[in-house]
């Protein structure tokens, strides 16, 4: 496992929504070591400015050609505001890949289900994922909120779109459309499918009770406050099923199977 | 290896300085907190340039830490509640200091207990180990058979603790102080009469946060610590005081994240420094901070950091 410390050029930003935001940097060594569901922390404030005093932790969305290291993120406050103003040819401070990501394992079928922001990490594990029977589930409030649905496309057989207003796919959550594939509890199918989820904290786990009920492992990729990314400051711990332990969300995830975690 | 290239490190690493009896490569170290054991910060900044490392505190029993949320971010500085979680004294010396001796920089162990038998039981577990160079003492944790009250809010207490490790080892006792009192030299003087080595100061300010929209304290320990550049005018004054007050060596800590930072706590009389926050934010921060000690004497024409002290 390599982890770089970046000065890196952006190569475009793309205003996807009025608050989304698609960033490409250019990052040959980070792009090289990228396994999907690994993290990066950026550098926010202006050049060598103290405030934001601590780096943003946003997931790889994908890796490309020469150097492309994508993100996907949404501007909630001070840190992501100040990224979104950046443009091509301004450099971003970057530290990656960090983490474990997904494990890719042998299973025939994948579901990958993502709401919000949540669906940024899922374009990388679809592009790692062999063989190719794939399906991407993206949950949002509204139509606003599913961006890159062209890409997602691209590298899936099936794309589910979900929307709480019913302003574009099913109406209702992830779980509708999960519902609607009609999956059999794992003991009665040879080949169960892989689960992997990342979002919001209810929509993972309303997604892993889904899974429980059939007996389907699902890999979860979680956030927390985070300091350093790297594993130094035990910051980002999350409670683990264990009794009265605490794993770190930074170097033994993001990437967690479900049932390691204490969903509370 | 070839003689040139010995040199060559030597001139990236120096100005070495010895510190209460611990050789140092060069006055500036990782901080408690900030590094864990070494070992998973060493791929993205090489220990071998730093002067040392303050390992994570070590207890007696492994600690499991404070629920989350632990951190909090406030303008220019960060709010911790970890709780001190560590892999507890046998562990360390099982696990994590094997991989540390191989690595050439002076390592230090940075202690914690809730009473004065755990101090010591520590201290003199480590006493005579080797690959441990000195011992720093947290002591800004709660004296639970004293009601809670922090061992460096107390002279008293303070000065106790410092006597009884010094009786089990004989490490270098670096003795680390809590900026949450009144009068940071009254606890100074005390520990320096008891016997410490040397100071470490400051460690950091206790404070707090609320989240507004869940209306609830942002940390789950309501309380947390708070380090970067916020505190670093804090952290200088105390420094500036406890220099003058004491005759043994104080180490300044607190909201160096640059050369020039570095600079000011030699000024305000440091005879080292330790870098803490700034590693978490940009892992090379320290490695920096060295070099542009080095450029900074170079300019000044000196060869001793001690001779920037202002008087
Ligand atoms: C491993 C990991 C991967 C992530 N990947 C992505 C990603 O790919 N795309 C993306 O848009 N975001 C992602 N996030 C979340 C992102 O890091 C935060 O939104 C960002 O740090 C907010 O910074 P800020 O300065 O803009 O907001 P702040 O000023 O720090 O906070 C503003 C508001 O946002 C909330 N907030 C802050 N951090 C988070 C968080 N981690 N989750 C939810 N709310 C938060 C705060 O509570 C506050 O109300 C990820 C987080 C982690 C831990
Ligand atoms: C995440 C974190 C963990 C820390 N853990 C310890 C610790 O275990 N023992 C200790 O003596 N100090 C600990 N500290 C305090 C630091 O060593 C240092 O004294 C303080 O952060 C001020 O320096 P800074 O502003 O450079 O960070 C910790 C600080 C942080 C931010
Ligand atoms: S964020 Fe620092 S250890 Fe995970």
């Amino acid at each position: 496992m390599s982890r770089y410390s970046a000065i890196c050029h952006i190569i475009d930003q793309i205003r996807l929504t009025r608050d989304i935001f698609h960033l490409v940097l250019n990052a040959p060594d980070i792009a090289r070591a990228a396994r999907p569901g690994q993290f990066c922390m950026l550098a926010t404030a202006h050049g060598k400015g103290l405030d934001p005093l601590l780096r943003r932790p946003l997931s790889i969305h994908d890796v490309g050609p020469s150097g492309r290291l994508e993100f996907l993120y949404r501007v909630v406050g001070r840190g992501t505001d100040l990224l979104a103003q950046k443009g091509p040819g301004d450099i971003v401070c970057v530290l990656g890949p960090l983490g474990q990501g997904f494990r890719l394992g042998t299973s025939s079928s994948s579901i990958l289900v993502g709401g919000g922001l949540g669906t940024a990490p899922l374009l990388f594990l679809a592009r790692g994922l062999e063989p190719r029977d794939i399906t991407i589930i993206l949950g949002g409030r509204d139509a606003q909120e599913i961006v890159r649905l062209d890409s997602f496309e691209k590298v899936a057989e099936k794309v589910l779109v979900t929307t709480e207003d019913g302003s574009l796919g099913i109406k209702g959550l992830v779980t509708s459309a999960l519902e609607r594939l009609d999956i059999s509890p794992s003991s009665h199918i040879q080949h169960p499918p892989a689960i992997f989820a990342c979002g919001p904290w209810p929509m993972m786990k309303a997604v892993c009770n889904w899974a429980a009920i059939r007996g389907l492992a699902v890999q979860v990729s979680l956030e927390t406050q985070m300091a350093c990314g790297t594993g130094i400051c035990l910051g980002c711990a999350t409670r683990s099923s264990g009794q009265d332990r605490y794993l770190h969300v930074c170097k033994d995830g993001p990437v967690f199977f479900a049932t390691d975690i204490d969903w509370g | 290896m070839p003689a040139f290239e010995r040199k060559d490190t030597h001139a990236m690493t120096r100005p070495e300085v010895d510190l209460a009896g611990i050789k140092l490569k060069n006055p500036v170290l990782l901080a408690s907190g900030t590094c864990g054991y070494g070992q998973e910060i060493n791929d993205l900044l090489d220990l071998e340039l730093l002067g040392g490392l303050v390992v994570k505190g070590i207890s007696l029993i492994e600690r499991p830490g404070n629920p989350p949320p632990r951190i909090h971010e406030t303008p220019c500085g960060l709010l911790n509640a970890i709780g001190l979680e560590n892999v507890g004294l046998e562990r360390f010396l099982s696990e994590k200091l094997p991989w540390l001796e191989k690595i050439d920089t002076a390592v230090i162990v940075n202690i914690l207990g809730d009473s004065v038998e755990e101090y010591t039981q520590i201290a003199q577990r480590l006493n005579g180990v080797p690959g441990i160079e000195g011992i720093e003492v947290n002591i800004s944790c709660p004296n639970v058979k004293a009601g809670g009250i922090a061992f460096g809010a107390d002279p008293a207490l303070a000065a106790e603790v410092t006597r009884r490790i010094k009786m089990v080892t004989s490490l270098p006792v670096i003795v680390k102080l809590s900026p949450n009192v009144t009068d940071i030299t009254v606890i100074a003087k005390a520990v320096e009469e008891a016997g410490a080595d040397a100071l470490s100061l400051i460690n950091t300010l206790l404070g707090m946060a609320i989240d507004i929209k869940n209306k609830r304290p942002a940390l789950a320990n309501v309380f947390g610590g708070l380090s970067g550049p916020a505190i670093k005018p804090i952290a200088l004054r105390m420094v500036w005081q406890v220099a003058r007050a004491v005759e043994i060596p104080v180490i300044g800590i607190g909201g160096i994240s640059t050369p020039s930072d570095a600079i000011e706590f030699f000024m305000a009389g440091a005879s080292a420094i330790q870098i803490g926050t700034a590693t978490l934010v940009n892992p090379g921060s320290a490695a920096e901070v060295v070099t542009g000690i080095a450029s900074f004497m170079d300019k000044e024409g000196i060869d001793d950091i001690r001779q920037i002290r202002i008087i």
